[in-house]
């Protein structure tokens, strides 16, 4: 299975990848209206700072994935494609994966009213390439067999 | 706002940032993305603004991005209108607020006539039909050193013992820039390029980081006047070991890197303390006539046992073609000639912008000289300082040089966007930079790529112009000025270079 | 082969996947008392107040047709009553006997009930599974102020949620604070202060001793003398293994069923996970039941790929929890509170952390407010790593992975150690 794999090396800090991620996800699939127009989604890669380093961190869809372990009703599954991927209409926002995850690349969404929305990358599957790994201008994100 | 104008200190800013607000996503890309401090993100206001006076114009910001809202525009003078003095008001007065001289680096900019634009190429028609290179085989393989005067064939072998040759599948090979002024994953590139392309990359005068040892067999190693790096393992690896005379870009100048690039591994390859500027003295101080050089020469010969030319790099200044002559007089088995408009990582701007000659006359008078005397054969000729195009590369093979160095060409090709800032060590795009969060910006894999399509293309157009010209080895094009004629040019010029004018 | 499973909840469910990785022919049977297909235990509350009902997919542990899809049989609405190891075979409560090769028991908890005089009287609730909810949603329009028994997690979660409905609720507490084991002083302080905020009326170090009432209960009598009006009460003051129908049986237990590292009983063919069992804690470095989802979910699943003779070892577990109450989010693990070990600590705009070492491996943590990468600690007491050189940046708010050292930090992102 391919997944994102993160070479530091090449990051430098620009942070496309959040806001391709930010588009991916958004209702109209357009950057300006992402951004201006709607709520805008949550980023599900998150780029961290260390000067010299960076480094764009998002799910690495375990084999034995702890959140989904940790789930209380089966949100966070594995889909088809074998990614590990929340469903939105079930997720409760307890944060259960969040306290599982080793990766800490879960985060929490709480623009919902009752309930919160675990947040995180479900590898694109309206794409072949996912999109950060497209924006990102350096290859610091390539979608590898691992 | 981090800043405020200060009219002590004030010159009129040269760029203006413009930022389409309603594309303008506040991603903060452009934020980070520049390295000179014109960029800033104001939390409260929300809003991303610019200090111009800071902006240098990489355009780094522009083109990282993602909704291109930002143009950069050149700001006109605003000063009443005055030819003669317009260019000299800021540059007088940076002088005066001060207190110094400018150090500026990449090429001189002056609007001097570039004179490879002005030579116009032949090609065949009917007679000797010109070649198709996609179907005719088509060599641009040279070799670099001194060739025999006469050769002597025994029974079944070359009786003649040939000098040391570099073998190159390209007529055009990477200058001398050195690791302190280049980023290392800069030059991780250029090698992996002149491997891929069997051509050679100069490690410049600051020595050769141990990782790029492996390189050997594309490499040409510098020894400069401050000698930094230079033992017996650096002069093994090399293919070929260069002095460096001088400069195109600042003729009878040394080197000079300031300190803030000479980082731990910097001081280490250069063997150097950290931190300290690295000086190279404007002349070898064991070098001072042609018999110095010689010497010079044979020192370098004899420690690594006659088995590498040895290059003599030389600024084409007044008296060039005399100089050249020495030199191959002196035992050196190549000639690099830089030319005034050669790039520089530092350079003093009066000096870049004043000194020296163009490269076409310098080779012109050089190649002539050499013949005339009987010695052409004794050394090749690279061309160097301001081959922009395979078809500068063309035009001076055929005035006479055996291959071509680029430098900024090469720079330009991994994203340099010619912003003249390389001696703040601030470079944008990672290039001319030590900072090791700055120089990730260059990745080794994307600019070696680039590289080498830039030099398969220019491969390209130079075989589709020589088989236009009905010639199919880069050997017949050398000094064959008769397929070269003059455009805008005035007689002396064209003396001088050697060309007839068009049409004759 | 015949698997029966006894409990068809998370660890139940879980071994039901394992065995269905790899085995498609054995049969699978599943027991249990309750009708409803798998759901969301830690959900109870918000379905006790209508935020989610037997409606909505969201209630559900799984998908409807997570049975047919798994080829399980399932004799729902059946207790078990006895097991019969020597001829293999369970007994339900209709007198019918169920044969079976391998026999997993995951029949989770019960509630606690302290001994007080009043408990049989109307209006008295507990909260740990649907029967108990239904109930308890039903009397609902019938409370005006109930008294919640134990500040634990379902407590404080029933607590608010009934506040936030308008219901008065005061909160009777043996200790000196709420959410005793999972959260220290300075952590429970917010728990304090949401519950305050939304009118909870708090009574900490005092406990319930009788409930009073003709047929419904009216008035709540404390240990320290105090009496509270009211006419209902939450007894929520923890779960216990359920270990009722396996008590006259050869298997061994202690708190909870004792299960190898294989969740294995002492009988070859049967197994236990989940609530029912005491697993091994590798904190404290000993067995006990730990009854927290995430380790059902795990244990279900060793337990099931040892069924199928996979020889999969539980590598052993610690107490973590994930709570929101009002507007923060509360993520604890392992030791808390103790003064034996090295602790690190802060606390800020809005946030708390703190961090328990011993022998230069993490032991426990708590995270109040900013929370994101919790999961990160959990993955540091789990494989007692080595934290020395690392913990110096746990109290930054920006704790991630820039931290790690380069050659740690690749192999990880790369999978490369699990
Ligand atoms: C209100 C509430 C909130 C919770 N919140 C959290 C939380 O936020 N985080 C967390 O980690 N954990 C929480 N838990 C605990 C979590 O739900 C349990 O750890 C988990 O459900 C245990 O799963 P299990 O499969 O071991 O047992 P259970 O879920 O208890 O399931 C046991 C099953 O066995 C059946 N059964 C029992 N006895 C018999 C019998 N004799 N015959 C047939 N069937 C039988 C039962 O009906 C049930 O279906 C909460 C629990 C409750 C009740
Ligand atoms: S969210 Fe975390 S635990 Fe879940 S699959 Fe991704 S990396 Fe693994
Ligand atoms: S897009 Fe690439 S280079 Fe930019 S922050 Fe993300 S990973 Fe780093
Ligand atoms: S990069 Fe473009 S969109 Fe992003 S903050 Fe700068 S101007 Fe705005
Ligand atoms: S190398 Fe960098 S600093 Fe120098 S001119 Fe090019 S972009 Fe500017």
């Amino acid at each position: 299975m391919k997944i994102v794999k993160i070479n530091e090396d090449n990051c430098i800090y620009c942070h496309l990848c959040e806001v391709a991620c930010v588009v991916e996800h958004s209702q109209s699939k357009d950057i300006i209206k992402a951004f201006k127009r709607e709520e805008k989604p949550t980023a599900r890669c998150g780029v961290e700072f260390n000067y010299p380093l960076s480094l764009s961190v998002m799910c690495r869809h375990c084999d034995d994935a702890p959140c989904m372990e940790a789930c209380q009703n089966g949100a966070m599954h594995r889909d088809d494609r074998g990614y590990v991927v929340v469903n939105e209409d079930k997720c409760v926002g307890c944060w259960m994966c969040v306290m599982a995850c080793p990766y800490g690349v879960i985060k929490r969404d709480t623009r919902r009213d009752v309930w919160g929305l675990s947040t995180k990358c479900d590898s694109c599957p309206d794409r072949d390439v996912p999109a950060c790994v497209e924006a990102c201008p350096n290859n610091a994100l390539m979608f590898e067999e691992i | 706002m981090k800043w405020m104008k200060n009219l002590k200190t004030y010159t009129p800013p040269a760029f203006t940032v413009i930022r389409d607000d309603y594309r303008c996503i506040r991603c903060k890309a452009c934020v980070e993305q520049c390295s000179f401090d014109a960029t800033f993100y104001d939390e409260e206001e929300n809003r991303v603004w610019n200090w111009d006076a800071n902006c240098v114009s990489c355009n780094r910001c522009a083109a990282i991005c993602p909704t291109e809202a930002i143009t950069i525009e050149k700001r006109d003078y605003s000063y009443r209108r005055n030819y003669s003095w317009e260019s000299h008001i800021d540059s007088l007065k940076k002088r005066a607020i001060f207190g110094g001289t400018p150090v500026v680096s990449m090429g001189n900019d002056k609007p001097y006539k570039i004179y490879w634009d002005h030579i116009l190429l032949n090609a065949s028609q009917v007679t000797n039909p010109s070649i198709d290179p996609l179907r005719e085989p088509m060599e641009l393989k040279t070799f670099l050193g001194k060739k025999p005067h006469n050769i002597e064939i025994g029974d079944d072998a070359l009786k003649t013992i040939l000098s040391p040759q570099l073998e190159i599948d390209i007529p055009i090979m990477f200058a001398a820039m050195s690791y302190g002024a280049l980023s290392y994953n800069v030059v991780e590139a250029l090698g992996r390029a002149a491997r891929e392309m069997g051509t050679f990359y100069n490690s410049g005068e600051g020595g050769l980081n141990k990782d790029h040892y492996k390189f050997k067999g594309n490499i040409i190693v510098q020894v400069a006047s401050g000698r930094f790096g230079v033992h017996k393992p650096y002069l093994d690896v090399g293919s070929a070991i260069e002095i460096k005379i001088g400069q195109g870009a600042k003729p009878g100048i040394g080197g000079h890197l300031p300190g803030e690039k000479v980082t731990e591994t910097i001081s280490e390859t250069r063997m150097m303390p950290q931190g300290s500027d690295a000086i190279s003295p404007a002349p070898h101080h064991d070098v001072y006539s042609i018999e110095d050089l010689r010497q010079l020469i044979y020192a370098l010969k004899e420690a690594t046992e006659y088995t590498k030319p040895v290059i003599v790099k030389i600024a084409a200044v007044h008296n060039v073609a005399a100089i050249a002559s020495g030199v191959a007089r002196a035992g050196a088995d190549i000639l690099c000639i830089d030319g005034f408009k050669g790039g520089t990582g530092a350079s003093p701007q009066v000096i870049r912008d004043n000194v020296g000659l163009p490269i076409e006359f310098a080779l012109a008078v050089v190649d002539e000289r050499l013949r005339n005397e009987g010695i052409r054969q004794d050394v090749s000729i690279v061309a160097s300082g301001g081959i922009r195009n395979s078809m500068d590369a063309v035009k001076a093979i055929a005035l006479g040089a055996d291959a071509v160095y680029i430098g900024t060409a090469a720079l330009l090709a991994i994203g340099c966007t010619m912003c003249q800032q390389c001696h703040t060590g601030k470079c944008a795009w990672g290039i001319t930079t030590q900072d090791p969060h700055l120089s990730k910006r260059v990745n080794p894999d994307i600019a070696s790529e680039r590289l080498i399509n830039l030099l398969k293309v220019w491969a390209l157009e130079i075989k589709e112009t020589m088989g236009a010209m009905g010639i199919n080895s880069i050997e017949s094009l050398r000094g064959n000025r008769l397929n070269l004629r003059g455009i805008d040019l005035t007689d002396r010029e064209m003396e001088i270079l050697g060309i007839l004018p068009a049409g004759e | 082969m015949k698997i029966v499973i006894i409990g068809n909840s998370v660890a139940g469910i879980n071994a039901v996947e394992a065995v269905r990785e790899k085995d498609k022919i054995s049969e699978i049977k599943v027991i249990s008392d309750e009708q409803t297909r798998a759901y969301s235990h830690p959900l109870l509350p918000n379905f006790v107040v209508g935020d989610v009902s037997r409606a909505e997919e969201r209630f559900y542990y799984r998908e409807r047709n997570f049975y047919e899809k798994h080829n399980v049989k399932t004799l729902l609405g059946r207790r078990a009553v006895k097991i019969f190891p020597k001829n293999k075979y369970v007994e339900l409560d209709n007198e019918e006997k169920v044969d079976y090769d391998k026999l997993l028991i995951a029949c989770g908890g019960k509630p606690f009930v302290p001994s007080m005089k009043g408990v049989e009287l109307n209006g008295v609730h507990t909260l740990t599974n649907i029967k108990a909810a239904d109930k308890l949603k039903a009397d609902l329009p019938n409370i005006e102020h109930c008294v919640v028994v134990g500040g634990g997690l379902i407590g404080s979660k029933i607590a608010e949620k009934l506040a936030k409905k308008g219901v008065k609720v005061t909160l009777v507490e043996l200790m000196r604070r709420v959410l005793f084991p999972v959260l220290d002083d300075a952590g429970a302080d917010y728990v304090h202060k949401e519950l305050k905020n939304l009118g909870v009326k708090l009574v900490l170090e005092d406990s319930v001793v009788e409930l009073k009432g003709d047929k419904r209960v009216k008035e709540v009598v404390l240990s320290s003398g105090k009496t509270i009006k009211a006419n209902s009460v939450i007894v929520a003051v923890g779960v216990r293994p359920n270990l009722d129908f396996v008590a006259d049986s050869d298997i061994e237990v202690n708190k909870g069923i004792i299960v190898n590292d294989y969740m294995q009983t002492n009988i070859d063919t049967i197994f236990a996970a989940g609530d029912v069992v005491e697993a091994y804690d590798i904190v404290i470095s000993q067995k006990r039941p730990i009854p927290i989802l995430p380790l059902a979910a795990r244990q279900g699943r060793v337990a099931g790929l040892n069924i199928i003779d996979s020889n999969v070892k539980y590598k052993g577990g610690f107490p973590t929890n994930s709570i929101t109450i009002g507007n923060i989010s509360f993520i604890s693990m392992g030791i808390v509170d103790s003064d034996e070990f090295e602790v690190l600590k802060i606390k800020k705009d809005g946030e708390y952390r703190k961090f328990l070492i011993h022998d230069d491996k993490l032991i426990g943590a708590i995270l109040v407010g900013n929370i994101e990468k919790a999961g990160m600690f959990n993955w540091m007491i789990q494989n007692r790593f080595d934290v020395s050189w690392i913990k110096d940046t746990f109290l930054n708010s920006d704790f991630g992975w820039k931290y790690f050292n380069k050659a740690f930090r690749v192999l990880r992102l790369d999978r490369k150690i699990k």
